[in-house]
């Protein structure tokens, strides 16, 4: 198992690092935290890179690459805090269209995420968990309509994306349902990371013409939904991650540079072993966010523990990191000037989205058969 | 990145894996006789050592003459991966061919190699450290055993602790000072030191869970004599052998370290769902919780061990490698205390009648003993200090 970056992907991450400084420096973040629109340029940048077909098959204009590649760009969204539907798109609703639906409408769908066209989510959660039996939704077939009932709860770009997955049951089993972003009623959250903009979707008899329909709800729709939401489980525990590593990175700066008491307070052992320790919980949450994505992108018979394990400890990363590094910052930390809180934040946001450390271990010990 | 390994690799595992089952001792002559320090030698491990010498699978990246077969390091990861899945253990002198034989390979003169280090590798002669002093634990370069030069001789006087098989160990490979003018990381060398040499008194340190289970133990060197040819390296030049033996020590210990969690992990999923279901459901989510918690520590050790190995072959550096020793032992040492409070009133229990701590261990006595690997070898302050102001570049305090 070689779990260090291959040429070919450190270039891609620090190439994707390098840009992102570039077209997403911290005063357009700031921008959106004094609330402003998330910045139109941005997503125009982002397209013309042409990242949202990074992972796009190549028969649907894509370019083909896999998912490791997809999770690199998602740690570096984390670390410069982007506020793009690029997360959302690339990896909740394009392998929801994939994994969920057949070959037709996925050739229909997907090119328009290639060419950045299409924006899209995935309206799985409600009543705050992200897992299928949390499904109220309901898909009532009416001739050859599906009429969907529901609330779906913290969808990220709920309320602007262009299109939507939304899982919905029929009382025996889930389906999958294209849904236009229009068509259903949105009321965006007030959420303490505007970058990462969620709302609360309300379904009234939404009509889904049988050509969007994604999977008729039946016995094979809910493995296929776990491997879709495995990549949207893994890929926000890699923005979780690249957060924790600029809050780690400046904390680190800080501290050697920070003097009282006429001497630098990393030097200083109480905070040298509370640095040791956020460091330890980033690499480990580091190494198993790279392991998951490889056990996704190889399809490894242990993906969903692993999804799982990298999400726990994204969570567990963020709890010190975030707490420590802004701890560690003194006041200047405290203060809305400071850039240190896009970060926290996004580190915390992005913990709660698809599942927080609690809710991965408890369906770790389900996969485990702990409880039997 | 990638999950499976070349099919050269894999040919490579082949080959071994079919050695291992013609010629890996069988578990039940090892459970007859086990190894009962970390130097000692039953029957069947001086055949065992001899038979991966003489075949090249002791040291696998090693010359063909040194018990290799010039393997590299992802060959030597499998062979180690095999070992661990065959329940076979490489040595029962860890030190020996760990450390102290690398570290006469790399400074010892050609009779030290050919007298010492040889019969190390062949199981013929097991080797202790002779490290930490009662005045010198985590600040070894304080230790104040003194080796002065008289003619070809150095008479040697003080006191080691913590030496681990030190009971069994054929000879000692010595940390001294021999200047005790210089500054204290300069006035340090090193002598081999035979341990039924007149002077020498092996007082067993029994472990905090039995007094019968001794590894460790207090060495006593009263005007003990030894040839100045049992130098290794140059006079006062032994600290940088501290710093290598130690770097030799932490290289190939980190998979050990991961499969022994991994192992115990393993062990605890399995007896979980039997635990818990004596208990009722508040006790239980939380107990699952740290079950699962410690799972993700078993799999993440390896990811952080494998990531950091990576690094490593490809010739960078590996901070992940300085975080292994700390994050395994403290992971273990939380799984083991889970293992203990798991089984409440059994927990508590150093175990079942009958039972031989020498042998098996519980819950409980493995949450003891997991403490040697949270204090020795650099303990887990020291690992902290260390990767803070080498790997994190923090100013010294």
């Amino acid at each position: 198992m070689d779990l260090e970056l291959s040429d070919e992907e450190a270039e891609l991450r620090d190439n994707v690092r390098t840009v992102l400084a570039g077209i997403c420096p911290p005063a357009t973040v700031r921008s959106v935290f004094d609330g402003g629109d998330p910045p139109a340029a941005l997503w125009g940048h982002l397209v013309e890179l042409g990242w949202p077909a990074l992972a796009i098959a190549e028969e649907h204009g894509g370019l083909g690459l896999g998912f490791v590649e997809l999770a690199l760009v998602a740690e570096e969204l984390g670390r410069a805090v982007a506020p793009a539907p690029l997360l959302a798109t690339t990896t909740q609703f394009a392998p929801a269209v994939r994994e969920l639906g057949g070959a037709e409408i996925a050739a229909r769908v997907l090119p328009g995420v290639a060419e950045g066209t299409t924006t899209g989510t995935l309206a799985l959660a409600e009543g705050g968990r992200w897992s299928p039996d949390a499904v109220r939704t309901t898909a009532r077939r009416i001739g050859d309509r599906w009429v969907l009932e529901g609330e779906k709860a913290a969808v990220l770009d709920g309320a602007t994306a262009d299109e939507l997955v939304v899982i919905a049951g029929d009382g025996d089993a889930l389906g999958a349902f294209l849904v236009a972003g229009a068509d259903v009623k949105s009321v965006p959250r007030p959420g303490f990371d505007p970058t990462l903009p969620l709302a609360d979707l309300r379904l009234d008899a939404v009509v889904v013409p049988v050509d969007r329909v994604l999977a008729e709800p039946g016995p094979g729709v809910e493995q296929a939904l776990a491997r879709a939401v495995q990549e949207s489980t893994v890929a926000v525990a890699a923005m979780v991650a690249g957060a924790c590593r600029a809050i780690f990175e400046t904390t680190v700066e800080y501290a050697t540079v920070r003097e009282q008491y006429g001497r630098p307070i990393g030097s200083f052992q109480a905070l040298k072993h509370r640095l040791v320790d956020m460091y330890l919980a980033l690499e480990r949450a580091t190494a198993l966010v790279y392991y998951a994505a490889l056990a996704i992108a190889e399809d490894a018979p242990d993906r969903a523990t692993a999804a799982a394990a990298a999400k726990a400890a994204a969570g567990d990363c963020q709890r010190l990191v975030a707490e420590d590094g802004l701890q560690l910052h003194g006041g200047i930390g405290f203060t809305w000037e400071h850039d240190l809180h896009f970060l926290l934040k996004r580190a915390k946001a992005g913990d709660a989205l698809f599942g927080g450390a609690v809710a991965q271990r408890a369906a770790l010990v389900g996969h485990l058969g702990v409880m039997a | 990145m990638k999950l499976g390994y070349d099919d050269h690799v894999e040919a490579f595992r082949a080959e071994f894996r079919a050695w291992l089952a013609d010629h890996a001792p069988s578990q039940e002559a090892m459970a007859a006789d086990p190894a009962r320090s970390s130097a000692h030698r039953p029957d069947w491990a001086k055949a065992w050592a001899r038979r991966m010498f003489d075949d090249g699978w002791l040291v696998p990246g090693w010359e063909p003459g040194r018990g290799g077969r010039d393997a590299g390091p992802i060959e030597t990861l499998v062979y180690l991966e095999e070992l661990a899945r065959a329940g076979v253990p490489r040595t029962t002198n860890p030190q020996g061919l760990g450390i102290v034989a690398p570290s006469l390979f790399d400074f010892g003169t050609p009779e030290q190699i050919r007298d010492y280090a040889m019969p190390v590798l062949r199981g013929e002669r097991t080797a202790c450290l002779g490290m930490s002093e009662p005045g010198a634990g985590s600040d070894l370069a304080s230790l104040s055993t003194r080796a002065v030069v008289d003619g070809d001789d150095f008479v040697i006087n003080g006191q080691k602790v913590w030496t681990s098989g030190a009971n069994d160990a054929d000879f000692c490979f010595l940390f001294c000072r021999t200047d005790p003018s210089a500054p204290k990381h300069k006035g340090i060398s090193v002598v081999l030191v035979d341990m039924d040499t007149p002077g020498i008194t092996v007082r067993p340190l029994a472990e905090i869970i039995h007094p019968d289970r001794a590894e460790l133990a207090e060495v006593f060197f009263a005007d003990v004599v030894v040839p100045r040819s049992n130098l290794v390296g140059r006079l006062n030049d032994g600290w940088a052998m501290a710093n290598g033996s130690l770097a030799h020590e932490r290289g190939m210990v980190w998979l050990m370290s991961v499969l022994e969690l991994e192992e115990d992990v393993q062990e605890l999923v399995a007896e979980a769902s039997g635990q818990l279901a004596r208990l009722g459901p508040i006790e239980q989510a939380v107990f699952a919780d740290r079950i699962a918690g410690s799972y993700v520590d078993a799999l993440a050790a390896r990811a952080l061990g494998y990531r950091g190995f990576a690094k490593l072959v490809r010739g960078g550096s590996a901070p992940e490698q300085a975080l292994m020793k700390a994050f395994c032992s403290e992971s273990h040492q939380r799984a083991c205390l889970l293992g203990a409070e798991l089984g409440a009133d059994e927990g508590t229990d150093l175990g079942a009648p009958g039972h031989d701590p020498k042998t098996t261990c519980s819950w409980a006595e493995r949450y003891f003993l997991s403490f040697a690997s949270t204090i020795s070898a650099g303990s887990s302050e020291i690992q902290r200090n260390i990767i803070a102001e080498k790997v994190l570049g923090l100013p010294r305090g």
